[in-house]
């Protein structure tokens, strides 16, 4: 027991790479998430049926095939050999956004019909409305599920050390080879997660309380 | 002379909702055959008043006894009591899963632990008493209309043979041209001398074949006895009111 | 050339996914049936231990619950094989999500449906059994089969306990062979095509589950 919580710091260290994976693939899968949704919601046939494939590809192929798909295959025939983080962020990113596009299509279709007709009644132009008037409540509307996706990013940034990534998990997996005793650190290293998890949904469950549109529920 | 039985005794129910003091002390009783009504304005308490007859809801203060068993004392099998009592609602509640016949047969399977073929032939028995056909019996009640469905509600608590049914406004979700099929199943069962509680609006049933109008208003009986009495010529302010209004809503009686 | 090994290999690494399937969907269900009732319906001390089970594999990571099971359980003299850790990995994980769309569907039944079967004299565990569940299950199902996509995709996981399932094969001869985008795209392909079996599978119970005149509500 004295042997482990020695190591704890060095579990902790990690937890700066597990944020930036998570932040990384996050951010990267909002701008393309939302953009997508948009062009699902809006675009023509072709367009719809291009992120239909998109979507099921990356939300259908597991994560840790994707990453070895990605590091050992992809970048380096295209010549630009990424380094582990880097790929990383990337397939994180593509494959969340493939799921927070369909967080984004659902959250559109949740805005009442009128809002769009009567932004455009007052004379915004077509691109005015959807920005100034739809996007901003997509955006409330959005925020439980989006949570959700929150926590499960956190986990993905777990398989990534797979990739050697030197993240949480990757140092608890050290650790326990260290002091040859694998039930205390992959229980603390679960309780990190568990409480990352939960208090990072608490705070984005506070911050929607703030901003939710009063009467209008968001669709979950 | 055929014995006397009562059936149901409602002694001092009280029941609040947080500080809205709903019941304020009701007391009655209902023997063997009787049709009893119970009238009153929204909110008087009627639906909570039938809701503590079968312990829907508890009392706060306040007793109720059926054929002699006391159903608020907390040691009584409350599950085997309410299977005696028959509940009519408001808004049908049909077993949304189940077909018109399953929905009568199940409480005779589950709760009497009746064999099936026994079930089926009570359940049957019962659809047809409220004149619901077999070619309703195997739909689902989102296939049926409103009228259909409250018949099928009222076969199901038939079916259990109990020695009292609860009917809290019956026809009260219904749309005006599928009322007179409930109230013609309910008149029906009444004359038949099966043992009725029935809360409604509908005066017309309640003179037809009440023993006994009871007005209800803000949480007390305040008026009781023979419906033609207490409609044409009721002896509190508020019960006259509440009469006045109606017979203007239907017209003459 | 080298890519011989991989397909041969694959055939009996496809069965072993599909028979780690087999066993964890079924039970998973069964299992977040269970956890979903049981903090509805269950008394204190049940319902806060479903509860506690819910939230701490809701919380832990997949891969951390795999490597502590496999890893960890020796040490309290819980044996399992590679095979077993990951089905008792994969019910504990998935099951808890489940439960979460099995409470809230159990909780979405209206009132009326309870009060009509307390008042035929059901007993709550009958009332839970005969009237709740037929209804809840039948809402519950978009969101379980949602589920169960994702465990189709984390059984790769499995890898890290030294099962020889499809994503262990495919990294094992890519690094042989180099051929790391074939490889991996095959791979891919396998999961996407079991994932849509899955959802039509699904697609085709819900259809014949669908209680005639009555919608179901939407999930997702």
């Amino acid at each position: 027991m004295e042997t482990f919580v020695s190591y704890i710091p060095y579990i902790l260290m990690g937890l700066p790479m597990t944020f930036l994976l998570l932040g990384g693939g996050l951010a990267l899968g909002f701008g393309i998430g939302l953009p997508l949704a948009m062009g699902h919601v809006y675009g023509a046939v072709p367009i719809k049926r291009i992120i239909d494939f998109y979507v099921w590809f990356f939300r259908g192929t597991p994560l840790i095939v994707l990453l070895f798909l990605f590091y050992w295959g992809v970048f380096p025939a295209l010549g630009i050999p990424l380094d582990a983080v880097t790929t990383s962020i990337i397939v994180i990113g593509l494959r969340s956004g493939a799921y927070q596009s369909q967080i984004f299509r659902g959250a559109f279709h949740s805005v009442p019909e009128g809002q769009y007709v009567a932004a455009r009644a007052i004379g915004m132009g077509k691109y005015q409305a959807i920005f100034s008037i739809i996007v901003p409540q997509v955006l409330r509307i959005a925020i439980p599920p989006w949570s959700n996706e929150y926590a499960g990013v956190l986990k993905d940034t777990a398989i990534c050390f797979s990739l050697g990534v030197l993240e949480a998990l990757r140092r608890t997996s050290y650790v326990a080879i260290a002091i040859n005793e694998a039930l205390l650190p992959y229980i603390f290293v679960g309780f990190l997660y568990l409480v990352l998890t939960y208090a990072g949904t608490g705070v984005l469950n506070r911050i929607y309380e703030r901003v939710k549109i009063p009467g209008l529920v968001g669709r979950l | 002379m055929v014995e006397d039985k009562t059936v149901l005794k409602v002694e001092d129910i009280y029941k609040s909702y947080g500080t809205q003091e709903v019941l304020k002390g009701v007391t009655f009783e209902i023997h063997k055959g009787e049709t009893k009504v119970i009238s009153g304005p929204s909110g008087a308490g009627k639906s909570t008043l039938l809701r503590c007859i079968n312990l829907l809801t508890r009392p706060d203060k306040g007793r109720v006894w059926l054929e002699g068993v006391e159903l608020t004392d907390p040691n009584v099998d409350i599950n085997k009591q309410r299977a005696k009592i028959g509940f009519v609602f408001q808004q049908f509640n049909l077993f949304n899963h189940l077909t018109a016949l399953q929905n009568v047969m199940i409480g005779l399977l589950k709760v009497k632990k009746m064999p099936k073929e026994k079930a089926l032939e009570k359940a049957k028995e019962a659809l047809l008493k409220v004149h619901i056909t077999e070619d309703l019996w195997h739909k689902y009640p989102a296939q049926l209309s409103g009228g259909q469905q409250q018949r099928v509600g009222i076969a199901r608590a038939l079916a259990m043979e109990p020695v009292i049914i609860l009917y809290d406004e019956p026809t009260s979700a219904l749309d005006p041209q599928l009322i007179g099929e409930v109230l013609q199943v309910m008149k029906e069962l009444s004359s038949q001398k099966v043992t009725s509680l029935v809360v409604t609006h509908e005066i017309g049933f309640a003179i037809s074949v009440a023993d006994e109008l009871m007005f209800m208003y803000d949480g007390k009986i305040i008026e009781k006895g023979p419906p033609k009495e207490v409609v044409f010529r009721p002896k509190t302010d508020a019960a006259r009111e509440f009469f006045r209004r109606i017979a203007e809503l239907y017209g003459e009686q | 050339m080298g890519l011989e090994g991989f397909y041969a290999q694959l055939p009996q690494a496809i069965l072993t996914t599909l028979s780690i399937l087999v066993l964890a969907i079924p039970i998973s269900i069964a299992w977040g049936i269970f956890l979903g009732s049981a903090r509805v319906y269950g008394g204190k001390i049940l319902s806060t231990i479903a509860t506690g089970f819910v939230v701490l594999f809701r919380g832990f990571p997949l891969i951390v619950t795999l490597l502590f099971i496999f890893y960890g359980l020796p040490e309290i003299g819980i044996y399992l094989t590679p095979f077993w850790s990951a089905v008792l990995g994969f019910v504990l994980c998935s099951g808890a999500y489940q439960s979460e769309y099995v409470r809230g569907a159990i909780r979405s039944i209206d009132m009326g449906q309870i009060e009509a079967a307390r008042s035929l004299g059901m007993t709550k565990f009958q009332e839970l059994i005969h009237i709740v569940l037929p209804q809840a299950l039948r809402r519950a199902l978009p969101g379980v089969s949602n589920e169960v996509i994702y465990l189709n995709k984390y059984s790769s996981l499995a890898y890290a306990i030294g099962v020889i399932e499809i994503f262990q094969v495919s990294k094992k001869w890519s690094s042989w062979t180099f051929e790391a985008i074939p490889i991996f795209l095959t791979a891919a392909a396998i999961y996407l095509t079991i994932n849509t079996v899955t959802t039509f599978g699904f697609r085709a119970l819900e259809h014949k589950l669908r209680i005639p005149g009555l919608e179901i509500e939407k999930t997702r």
